[in-house]
């Protein structure tokens, strides 16, 4: 949890949480901050039919159902969506509009969507990451092949962007050092 | 009740082995499955708590299951999860106190809108200098007094709501339902100041120790420097919830087994008075001659009263029609919801289940 501390002087960072794990060295790479998100769409509440569903049965004090879906229809376009995630009804009624606003907007947008560009981000934040543990494990394959190699040379193919196919060449030091 | 068909059940124990307890209660898997997720999240949730707080349960698993074989029961979700959500607020469920239902949830949404709609109306003054009276009569857990607080306030500078029930016990969990509001942040500071919870008997017999509505009201609705004057006590918003279920739908199966087992029956069926006054009504609809002789004393501008379902509802719309049929009252009485659009905006079954009375009473 971060607080909120007096500022007297120049802010000391918080303890950094590496102190606390066993000991492994850590690289700093500065994060750059990831591009802003377009702003989400408003959708005009005229548009919308929002429904209660009550399961099946009368409802009052002779029963006592504990589902409260709530149903968004969205008229312009047709699309549906249910929520019961949770057992409150206003809860529900905030996850389907925001659910039905990023439908809506994917099929406004569609690659340029809230969604898509997240779900890019994704993936390749992913590939990165299946990247670098493919050649971390090449690269220990070949240093146990051959201890006397300093450096080798690993060629490795990126996941396309945008179709287009990246041929990376990275050097590598030995696993050992 | 139909039985389960084994298929289902064998699909059930499939994907979670105590999913067939839940749906010997909840007779369908859709249901079965939500209320086992919110089980499990409840269970784990509790495991993290300090040993202090957790109880002696070994584990979540446990836990869970134990929970589970309570709900095959029939035992009501809301009072092994002890809380019940309602509008934007959390309601705290005990045994003993009637767990509030969806359906109130949406016609307190509809009165809160009705009351700002009528008072603006009247005095067209700007908003936030107005003030407003509010009574809720069997509040039980106090849902309705809360959301009506939590709703209204903003629009409102002075506002008091007077929450009314018989039970100690009821009247316990509402106050702890408005500290447990106030704590999380749900409800204003103000609340704490507006809304009170009072023990008196709706139905005015004589024959109790516990005082009648009529008598507590001037401390809390009396204009200021005429709080001797009975006829200076008004309301602005009536509202109530009472008991409507009669003795014989009580036992024959309409009432669901988990409420006929464990919700308390003093806040679902009326008792049987014997008095000359209720003879005229069924015995199921005695509180409403009360309260809509209460709504006309206190020149009520909206009253707003859950009926079991549309015959009932009409019996007390019927029964208003002829209270005041003898002087000049200008108000209108009708069953809300009525129109295919409301009740499923509202989530009221479209022909069966319950529905509410509405009363509009405009200033002569």
């Amino acid at each position: 949890m971060l607080r909120l501390r007096p500022c007297l002087g120049p802010l000391k960072p918080p303890i950094p949480l590496f102190t606390l794990a066993p000991s492994r060295t850590f690289t700093h790479t500065p994060s750059l901050p990831a591009k802003p998100l377009p702003a989400r769409l408003k959708i005009d509440d005229a548009d919308l039919t929002v429904s209660y569903l009550k399961g099946t049965g009368p409802g009052g004090q002779k029963i006592n159902k504990t589902n409260s879906a709530c149903q968004i229809i969205h008229k312009p376009s047709g699309i549906v969506i249910k929520c019961q995630a949770t057992r409150s009804r206003s809860q529900n009624e905030k996850i389907a509009r925001s659910l039905l606003a990023d439908r809506v907007e994917a099929r406004e947008k569609g690659d340029q969507s809230r969604v898509a560009l997240k779900a890019e981000a994704v993936r390749k934040k992913k590939a990165s990451k299946v990247k670098k543990a493919k050649r971390k494990y090449r690269a220990l394959e070949k240093g146990e092949e051959g201890d006397e190699r300093e450096t080798e040379e690993v060629k490795e193919r990126v996941p396309g962007e945008d179709n287009k196919e990246g041929v990376k060449e990275v050097s590598k030091g030995s696993p050992g050092a | 009740m139909p039985r389960i068909p084994v298929s289902v059940l064998v699909k059930a124990y499939r994907r979670n082995p105590l999913l067939p307890l839940l749906l010997k209660e909840c007779r369908s898997l859709d249901s079965a499955r939500n209320e086992l997720r919110w089980l499990r999240e409840r269970a784990l949730r509790d495991s993290r708590l300090p040993g202090r707080l957790r109880g002696s349960w070994p584990g979540w698993r446990a836990r869970l299951r134990s929970m589970c074989l309570w709900r095959s029961r029939g035992f009501p979700l809301q009072y092994i999860l002890g809380d019940q959500p309602f509008g934007d607020l959390e309601i705290l469920c005990r045994r003993g106190v009637l767990i509030p239902r969806p359906e109130t949830e949406s016609y307190t949404v509809e009165a809160a809108r009705l009351i700002r709609q009528a008072l603006a109306q009247e005095e067209p003054g700007s908003p936030g200098t107005r003030s407003l009276r509010v009574l809720d009569l069997c509040t039980g857990t106090g849902c309705i007094a809360l959301l009506l607080h939590a709703l209204l306030a903003s629009h409102f500078k002075d506002m008091i709501v007077l929450g009314v029930d018989l039970s100690p016990i009821a009247l316990n969990l509402a106050q702890k339902n408005l500290d447990h509001n106030v704590d999380k942040g749900l409800l204003s500071r103000r609340a704490s100041t507006d809304i009170h919870f009072q023990r008196a008997d709706v139905l005015g017999r004589s024959d109790s120790s516990i005082p009648a509505v009529e008598e507590v009201l001037p401390k809390y609705f009396s204009q200021s420097g005429a709080l001797s004057e009975p006829s200076a006590t008004r309301c602005d918003l009536l509202i109530s919830n009472p008991p409507y279920i009669s003795a014989s739908e009580f036992r024959d199966g309409t009432t669901a087994r988990s409420v006929r087992l464990f919700e308390p029956r003093l806040a679902l069926v009326p008792p049987a008075t014997g008095s000359t006054e209720d003879a005229q009504d069924r015995p199921e609809d005695i509180f409403y001659r009360r309260i809509l002789t209460l709504s006309i004393k206190l020149q009520a501008k909206v009253t707003v009263l859950e009926c079991g379902d549309m015959t009932q509802a009409g019996r007390v719309v019927e029964m208003y029609t002829a209270m005041t049929s003898s002087h000049s009252d200008h108000s209108s009485a009708e069953i809300w919801p009525s129109t295919e659009r409301d009740l499923a905006a509202n989530g009221f079954h479209p022909y069966d289940g319950s529905r509410c009375v509405i009363i509009k009473r405009w200033a002569r």
